[in-house]
C-alpha cells in the first residue's frame, strides 16, 4: 500500500490535484494560456509520517505544498485532511481550518513581518483563533513555544531583523506550532540557511515530530536531507508526479529515468553504483509542456510512444508508483 | 448751516454727473471691484503704478480732476482758476486755488491749504523718492493766503498751470498724518502708507498688500448722500481674463479694470448678458519706433545705440527716410486693429491722438496700406531684390531686428508685420522680451526698451492728464537715453531735429489752448512725416461693469474710479 | 534617536548658513534695481538716495550679515512680540527686513498670507492623502481590475494635466455654467457661523480639488507600487497561512509596511504646502505665499524673495530630517544610534 500511508492511518489524501495559473497578455490582458504548475497529482500521507517531495526548481513542488494547505485555490482535484475535503472550502470556513495545518517557509527573513515583534508574530494566530485564551495565557504560550524551538523566551519583544537566519527559522517554526497543528508543510525550510545550521533545524523538526506526533510534507531540492528526514519520497517533474516510493526503495533502486538522473547527481560517501547521468537540454516551459510524457524531451530512453501517449502513474510490484512506459 | 452747504455741494455734484443721488449714504451695500494687478501700497507718491494711483483715488483727492470728456473739474477746489476769473496771474507765473471750505478729512479734522502745501513739500523732498515729482516741476513756492486759499508760484511762466495737485496722480495727503514720514522716513511709515486718511468718498478699513483692500464709506464725506455703497472690496491678483469673467460671466464682481484680452473672448463673455464692456480713449498709442542710431552688436557700450551730436553714429539703413516710409506704407493698421483689439482700439495715424483739439488730420494716408508704393520707395533708395527675395544694397541685406515685450497680441502683430515686410523684400528677425525686463529700466540690462539694442521696437506709450507738452517734448535731442544719463531719457528713437527742438521750446512758452494745439499738431506731423514713429492703434482703456452697477463713466484721462461717489446699484 | 535628531540639527546649521549665503548672493548679484520700476521722471540722484535708504550703499558682505541678523534675530523677535504683546528690548528701532515694493516688513506680509495658503494648499494635501491612500491600496489589491484601470487613468490625468487647465475647467463648469462656486477666493472672509463656514467650504472647493488631484495622483501611485511590493512578500503568505482575516492581512500587515515609504514621501512634500501653489493661487486669487513669491519676483522685490526662499530652504531641511526620523519610528529595522 505505498500510495497510501506507510505506517498508520491516512491523514492527508490528495487526489488528482491540478494547479493551473492563467497567462495574460496584450493591451486588454486577455488570457492566452495556462501554466500547469501542478497537473493531476495524487498521494497520501499517513499520520506522523514525513513525505519528502523533491524535484528541480520550477517543478511544482512548492505549489503542491501551498495548494495542499489551501494557500491557493486548486484548479482541480480534492484534498482530504482527516477525511474532510477542504479543496472547495472558502473564506471563514477555510480560516477556521487553519489551526490544523501550517507551513514553514523557505526564506525566514521574508516570511516574518519586519514591523512586528517576534512575540506578536507568534501570538497573532492565537489572537485570531484562540479567543478563549486570556492575554496572559497567550503570552505564556508564546514563551513556551520559543522555549520549545530552543530560543530564549525573552526574545519575544525583539524584531525579526535582530536574529540570525537559523534563529528566524526557529521563530518561523514556533509560529507554525502555535495552533498545535497536525500537519505541517515544510517548504524548503533549510534552503536559505548555512550548512551548519541546516542540521540543527532538521533535527529540531524531527524532534518536534517525535514529541508532538506531527505529519510533514517536506519539500526540498536537497536529496540527502530528504533521505535523512523522509519516510517516503515523491519526485516531481514539470508539474507531474513521476515516482513515489519508500525512501529506501527510491534511493536504492530508482525506476524512473528522471529519478535515476537526479540521484546519480548526489555525491555519496559510498562508491558510486551508477554512472552519473547528465540530462540534455533544459526543462521545457510549463506553459507549453511536451506532448505525451513530459520528460521525453530529455529522457535518454525516449521512444516514439513517449510522444504519443501519456504514461500512466502505475503501481509496480514492490508497491511503488512510477509514471513511465518502460519501468518494471 | 453746514447742512445747507452740504446741500449746495450735492447739487453742484449733481449738475456735473447727472447721477441719481436719491439714495442715502451706504444704502446700496457692498461694491466689489477687481483689479487683476493688485495694489502694493495706498500711497501713490511711493509707487508710480496705475493700480496704486487708482486704488488711492477712492480715498485721497486732488484739487481738480479730469472728467470722462477730458474736461478739468473741481474736486477739493471750489472752482477752476482761469485767466478770466483771475485765478491765473497775467504773467502766467502763479495760480491761486480757492478751496472748498466745508471739507473734512475722514478723521473729522478740517482740510486746509496747509495740507496741500505739506503734500508739495512731502513729494519734493529729495530723500523721499516721490514717484510723482514731475507734477511739481517748476513750482517755486506754495503759500496759504488764508486757510482755504492756496497760491502756487512758478519759477517761470507756466502756460498750462494745472499740474501740481491736479489729477489722481497728484492728490493731497493729510499733513497731520504724514508729518513724521517725510524724506528718508517715507518708506518706513507702513501704517500711513497703507491707511492714508483722505477726503474721498471711502476710507480704508484693511489693506492687504498685493491682495485685497477693504474700504467703507467715509462718514465725513462732504456730500451726505454719497457714496451709495457702504463698503468696497477691492480685490487684486490673477489675470485679466478671469477678472473679466468674474464680472461678465459669473457676476461675482461689479467692476473689472484693464481687460487687455483678445476681442473675441471679450465679446463672447459680454454675450453672457451679466455686464457691459466699456472703453475710453485717451492717449495710449501702440507704436513702432525706428532706431536712428546704430545698434550693431559689434559696437562697444559707448557706441551701440548711442546718439552722437555730430551724427556720426547714425543707423546705416534706417537713416534713409525712404526706407522708413516704405516700412510704414507696408503696414495696414486697420487689419491690425481688427485682429488685436476689436472695439477696444482704433487705427490711428498720429502719435498724439487726443484730446480732440490736438489731433492732426494731415496723416490719414497711413491707414491705407500700399505695398507697391513701399516697393517703389525701396527701389528708389537703391535696395534691389536679392536671390532670396530680400533686398540688398552695397553687399548689405535689408534686414532688421524687431523687438517688443512678451504679450500674445504683440507677438501676433510681429508675425503679421514680418509677413508684410517680407512682401516688400525686407527681412525681419523677431525678438520678444519679458515685460518686466523690457520696461524694467535696469541700466545694466541690455534688453530694456531704453537701451534699444535693436533696429525697431514696438510698445504702447501715453501721457497722463490732458496737456501734451511734456509728452511732445520727449523727442527733443537732449532726451536721448545714453550712458551719460544712466540710459534714462524719453527720446527712445534718438531722433534729433533742430526744427522740432525749436517747436518744443515755443510750446513751453505759449499760453492759450488754440495756439498750443497748433504747435502740438505741428510737432506731431513732423514725427509722422519723418516716419520717426509708425503709429498703429489708438488704444482704449477697457473695463467691464455689471449691469446692476450704475453711474460708471469710464475715464481714461484720470482714475477710472474718479466718480465712484456717484456709483450706485441699479434697482 | 533624540541624540541622532540633535546631531542632525547641528549638522544642518552650517548647511543652512551656506544656503542663506548662496540665496542672498545669487539674488543680490542678479541684475535688478529696486528703483527700476519707479517712473522715469525720478532723477538719478533721487534714485541713488532711495538705494541708500534701502541699505544698498554698503558692501555686499555687510549687507549679508545685516540681513542675517534681521532674519534670524529681529524678525523672530518681532513675530514673538506681535503674538504675545510683550515688548522685548528696543523694539522701536529694531531694523526689520523690509519689502521694497510695499515698504512693509516681509514677515508681516508672510504672516498675512499664510492662513489662506495653509487652508487651501494644506487642505488639498490632506484631501490628497485621504483620497490617495485608499485608492492606492484598492488599486494594488485588485491589480488590473476595472477599479485599478480607472484609478490609473485618473491619476495619469492628474499627473499630466497642468493645474492651470483643470482650474480653468472647474471655473467654467462650476462658476460660469452652474454658478455653484465662487471663482475668486475671498481672503478677508471670516468663519463665524454655519453659513460662513459653508461659504468657506465653497470657496475652498475648487482650488483644493485642483491641487488635490495633482497631489493624489502622485501619492496614490506611490501607495499602489508600495502595496504591490509588499503584497507578494512571504510574510503576507505567512499571515494568510496563520489564518488571519483578509482585512487584517491587508490593513495590518501589508498597509503598515507599505506606508513606510509613502509617509516619507508625504513628509517630504509638506514644505511645498508652505511654498504655496503659484499657479493655482493665481487662478483662484487665493493670494497666498505662492502669489506673494511671484509678485516679489516680478517686481524685483529682492528682500522678499530672499526671505521666502530661505524660509523654504529651512523647511526643506527640517522636513527631510522629520522624514528620516519618521522612517526610524515606522521601520524597526532602522536605528539611529
Amino acid at each position: 500500500m505505498p500510495l497510501d500511508a506507510a505506517k498508520t492511518e491516512t491523514l492527508v489524501s490528495v487526489r488528482g490535484l491540478s494547479m493551473h495559473f492563467p497567462i495574460y497578455a496584450g493591451i486588454f490582458r486577455r488570457q492566452v494560456g495556462v501554466i500547469k504548475a501542478v497537473d493531476d497529482v495524487s498521494f497520501d500521507i499517513g499520520r506522523g509520517e514525513t513525505l519528502g517531495v523533491v524535484g528541480e526548481s520550477g517543478c511544482g513542488k512548492s505549489t503542491t505544498g501551498r495548494a495542499v494547505i489551501r494557500l491557493y485555490k486548486p484548479t482541480a482535484g480534492s484534498i482530504f485532511i482527516d477525511g474532510k475535503d477542504i479543496s472547495k472550502t472558502e473564506g471563514d470556513a477555510l480560516r477556521r481550518l487553519r489551526p490544523s495545518m501550517q507551513m514553514i517557509f523557505q526564506d525566514p527573513q521574508a516570511c516574518l513581518n519586519p514591523r512586528m515583534t517576534v512575540g506578536s508574530i507568534i501570538a497573532e494566530p492565537l489572537d485570531e483563533h484562540r479567543r478563549d485564551m486570556s492575554r496572559a495565557e497567550r503570552q505564556e504560550k508564546v514563551r513556551a513555544l520559543l522555549d520549545q524551538v530552543g530560543m530564549n523566551p525573552d526574545f519575544a519583544n525583539r524584531y525579526p531583523h535582530e536574529f540570525s537566519g537559523g534563529q528566524r527559522q526557529r521563530i518561523g517554526i514556533a509560529r507554525a506550532l502555535a495552533l498545535d497543528p497536525k500537519f505541517i508543510v515544510c517548504d524548503e525550510p533549510i534552503a536559505a540557511l548555512d550548512v551548519s545550521i541546516q542540521a540543527q533545524v532538521v533535527n529540531l523538526l524531527e524532534d518536534l515530530q517525535d514529541r508532538l506526533g506531527l505529519t510533514y510534507l517536506f519539500i526540498s531540492h536537497d536529496l540527502s536531507m530528504v533521505r535523512h528526514i523522509a519516510d517516503r519520497v515523491a519526485v516531481m517533474y514539470l508539474g507531474k508526479l513521476v515516482e513515489l516510493a519508500s525512501r529506501d526503495a527510491l534511493y536504492e533502486s530508482p525506476r524512473h529515468p528522471y529519478t535515476k538522473a537526479l540521484l546519480s547527481a548526489v555525491p555519496t560517501v559510498e562508491k558510486r553504483s551508477v554512472e552519473r547521468i547528465i540530462l540534455q537540454g533544459d526543462v521545457p516551459s510549463p506553459a507549453n509542456p511536451p506532448s505525451g510524457c513530459v520528460f521525453r524531451t530529455r529522457c535518454p530512453m525516449a521512444e516514439a510512444r513517449c510522444a504519443a501517449e501519456v504514461p500512466a502513474f502505475r503501481k509496480l510490484a514492490d508497491g511503488r508508483g512510477v509514471a513511465c512506459h518502460f519501468a518494471a | 448751516m453746514t447742512g445747507l452747504k452740504h446741500l449746495l455741494a450735492a447739487s453742484t455734484a449733481l449738475a456735473f454727473c447727472a447721477g441719481p443721488a436719491l439714495a442715502e449714504r451706504g444704502a446700496d451695500g457692498e461694491l466689489k471691484i477687481i483689479y487683476w494687478q493688485a495694489p502694493s501700497t495706498m500711497n501713490p507718491f511711493l509707487s508710480g503704478g496705475t493700480k496704486e494711483v487708482e486704488a488711492a483715488s477712492m480715498v485721497i483727492e486732488p484739487l481738480a480732476r479730469y472728467s470722462n470728456t477730458g474736461e478739468i473739474i473741481p474736486a477739493l477746489a471750489a472752482e477752476i482758476p482761469t485767466l478770466e476769473n483771475g485765478g491765473i496771474s497775467e504773467d502766467l507765473k502763479s495760480i491761486t486755488w480757492k478751496l472748498k471750505t466745508d471739507v473734512l478729512w475722514s478723521d473729522g479734522t478740517p482740510f486746509t491749504a496747509a495740507d496741500a502745501i505739506f503734500t508739495w513739500q512731502y513729494c519734493t523732498n529729495p530723500e523721499g523718492g516721490c514717484a510723482q515729482g514731475a507734477y511739481f516741476d517748476g513750482v517755486a513756492n506754495m503759500e496759504a493766503l488764508d486757510p482755504h486759499t492756496l497760491k502756487i508760484t512758478f519759477t517761470e511762466a507756466k502756460p498750462f498751470p494745472y499740474t501740481a495737485l491736479v489729477g489722481s496722480e497728484s492728490p493731497i495727503i493729510q499733513a497731520a498724518q504724514f508729518a513724521e514720514c517725510t524724506g528718508s522716513r517715507a518708506p518706513e511709515c507702513t501704517e500711513q502708507n497703507f491707511n492714508p486718511i483722505g477726503t474721498g468718498p471711502f476710507r480704508v478699513v484693511e489693506f492687504r498688500a498685493n491682495d485685497v483692500i477693504t474700504l467703507e464709506a467715509n462718514p465725513n464725506y462732504r456730500d451726505p448722500a454719497k457714496p451709495a455703497f457702504a463698503t468696497v472690496t477691492f480685490k487684486g491678483g490673477g489675470d485679466a481674463e478671469s477678472a473679466a469673467r468674474s464680472v461678465l460671466q459669473t457676476g461675482e464682481f461689479d467692476y473689472a479694470w484693464n481687460l487687455q484680452i483678445s476681442p473675441e473672448v471679450l465679446n463672447e463673455m459680454e454675450a453672457a448678458g451679466q455686464g457691459k464692456v466699456v472703453v475710453a480713449f485717451a492717449t495710449s498709442v501702440e507704436r513702432i519706433l525706428v532706431n536712428f542710431t546704430n545698434p550693431d552688436p559689434a559696437l562697444g557700450p559707448d557706441e551701440r545705440s548711442v546718439w552722437k551730436e555730430d551724427g556720426s553714429n547714425a543707423h546705416p539703413i534706417l537713416s534713409d527716410i525712404r526706407v522708413r516710409k516704405a516700412l510704414s506704407r507696408a503696414i495696414d493698421p486697420v487689419i491690425l486693429t481688427e485682429i488685436g483689439y476689436g472695439k477696444t482700439g482704433r487705427p490711428t495715424c498720429n502719435v498724439l491722438p487726443g484730446p480732440d483739439i490736438y489731433v492732426s488730420t494731415a496723416n490719414e494716408a497711413c491707414k491705407t496700406q500700399d505695398l507697391e508704393e513701399a516697393k517703389a520707395l525701396l527701389d528708389e533708395a537703391g535696395w534691389v531684390p536679392g536671390p532670396d527675395g530680400v533686398r540688398v544694397k552695397d553687399g548689405k541685406r535689408l534686414s532688421f531686428l524687431y523687438q517688443t515685450s512678451t504679450n500674445a497680441v504683440r507677438q501676433e502683430f510681429q508675425a503679421i508685420i514680418k509677413e508684410w515686410w517680407s512682401e516688400i523684400g525686407v527681412e525681419t528677425e523677431l525678438r520678444n522680451i519679458s515685460a518686466s525686463v523690457f520696461f524694467g529700466g535696469d541700466p545694466n540690462s541690455p534688453d530694456t526698451f531704453q537701451k534699444f539694442y535693436a533696429d525697431i521696437e514696438m510698445y504702447t506709450n501715453n501721457f497722463s492728464g490732458v496737456d501734451p507738452e511734456a509728452y511732445m517734448a520727449q523727442w527733443t535731442c537732449e532726451k536721448a537715453p545714453r550712458p551719460a544719463t544712466q540710459w534714462q531719457g524719453e527720446n527712445i528713437n534718438r531722433f534729433c531735429s533742430a526744427e522740432y527742438d525749436a517747436l518744443a521750446a515755443e510750446f513751453s512758452r505759449t499760453a492759450g489752448l488754440e495756439a498750443r494745439a497748433e504747435i502740438a499738431k505741428k510737432m506731431n506731423d513732423i514725427l509722422m512725416q519723418e516716419y520717426v514713429i509708425i503709429p498703429l492703434i489708438h488704444r482704449g482703456g477697457t473695463s467691464a461693469h455689471a449691469n446692476s452697477l450704475g453711474g460708471v463713466l469710464i475715464n481714461d484721462w484720470d482714475s477710472e474710479l474718479w466718480n465712484i461717489a456717484d456709483w450706485h446699484r441699479v434697482k | 534617536m533624540l541624540r541622532y535628531a540633535a546631531r542632525r540639527l547641528l549638522i544642518s546649521i552650517p548647511t543652512l548658513l551656506a544656503i542663506s549665503f548662496i540665496v542672498f548672493a545669487l539674488l543680490d548679484l542678479a541684475p535688478s534695481d529696486p528703483t527700476a520700476n519707479l517712473p522715469l521722471t525720478i532723477p538719478p540722484e533721487v534714485r541713488e538716495k532711495i538705494r541708500l535708504s534701502l541699505g544698498l550703499g554698503e558692501p555686499f558682505i555687510i549687507r549679508y550679515f545685516k540681513w542675517l541678523e534681521q532674519f534670524l534675530i529681529n524678525e523672530p523677535l518681532a513675530v514673538l512680540e506681535q503674538m504675545t504683546g510683550l515688548t522685548i528690548g528696543d523694539s522701536e528701532n529694531r531694523l526689520r527686513v523690509l519689502s521694497w515694493a510695499t515698504r512693509s516688513p516681509v514677515t508681516d506680509l508672510i504672516v498675512e498670507r499664510l492662513p489662506q495658503t495653509l487652508w487651501v494648499v494644506g487642505m488639498s494635501y490632506v484631501v490628497a492623502v485621504v483620497i490617495a491612500v485608499p485608492l492606492g491600496v484598492i488599486s494594488a489589491y485588485r491589480q488590473y481590475s476595472l477599479f485599478d484601470q480607472i484609478g490609473t487613468f485618473i491619476s495619469m490625468l492628474g499627473f499630466s494635466i497642468p493645474t492651470f487647465f483643470t482650474g480653468l475647467l472647474l471655473i467654467v463648469i462650476f462658476s460660469v455654467w452652474l454658478g455653484w462656486l465662487p471663482s475668486i477666493y475671498d481672503t478677508t472672509h471670516v468663519v463665524e457661523d454655519w453659513d460662513s463656514f459653508w461659504f468657506q467650504v465653497k470657496q475652498m472647493a475648487m482650488p483644493t480639488m485642483v491641487l488635490a488631484l495633482a497631489n493624489a495622483s502622485q501619492i496614490s501611485r506611490f501607495m499602489r507600487a508600495s502595496m504591490l511590493d509588499n503584497l507578494t512578500q512571504d510574510y503576507v503568505r505567512t499571515a494568510r497561512a496563520k489564518g488571519v482575516r483578509e482585512r487584517t492581512v491587508v490593513l495590518l500587515h501589508v498597509l503598515r509596511n507599505s506606508l513606510i515609504p509613502v509617509v516619507t514621501v508625504i513628509a517630504l512634500g509638506v514644505p511645498t504646502i508652505f511654498g504655496g501653489a503659484i499657479v493655482t493661487e493665481q487662478i483662484f486669487r487665493v493670494n497666498g505665499i505662492g502669489a506673494l513669491l511671484i509678485t516679489g519676483i516680478e517686481s524685483n522685490d529682492i528682500p522678499l524673495v530672499q526671505t521666502l526662499t530661505f524660509i523654504f530652504a529651512i523647511l526643506i531641511v527640517v522636513f527631510n530630517l522629520i522624514a528620516d526620523l519618521l522612517y526610524g519610528v515606522l521601520d524597526p529595522r532602522i536605528r539611529y544610534d
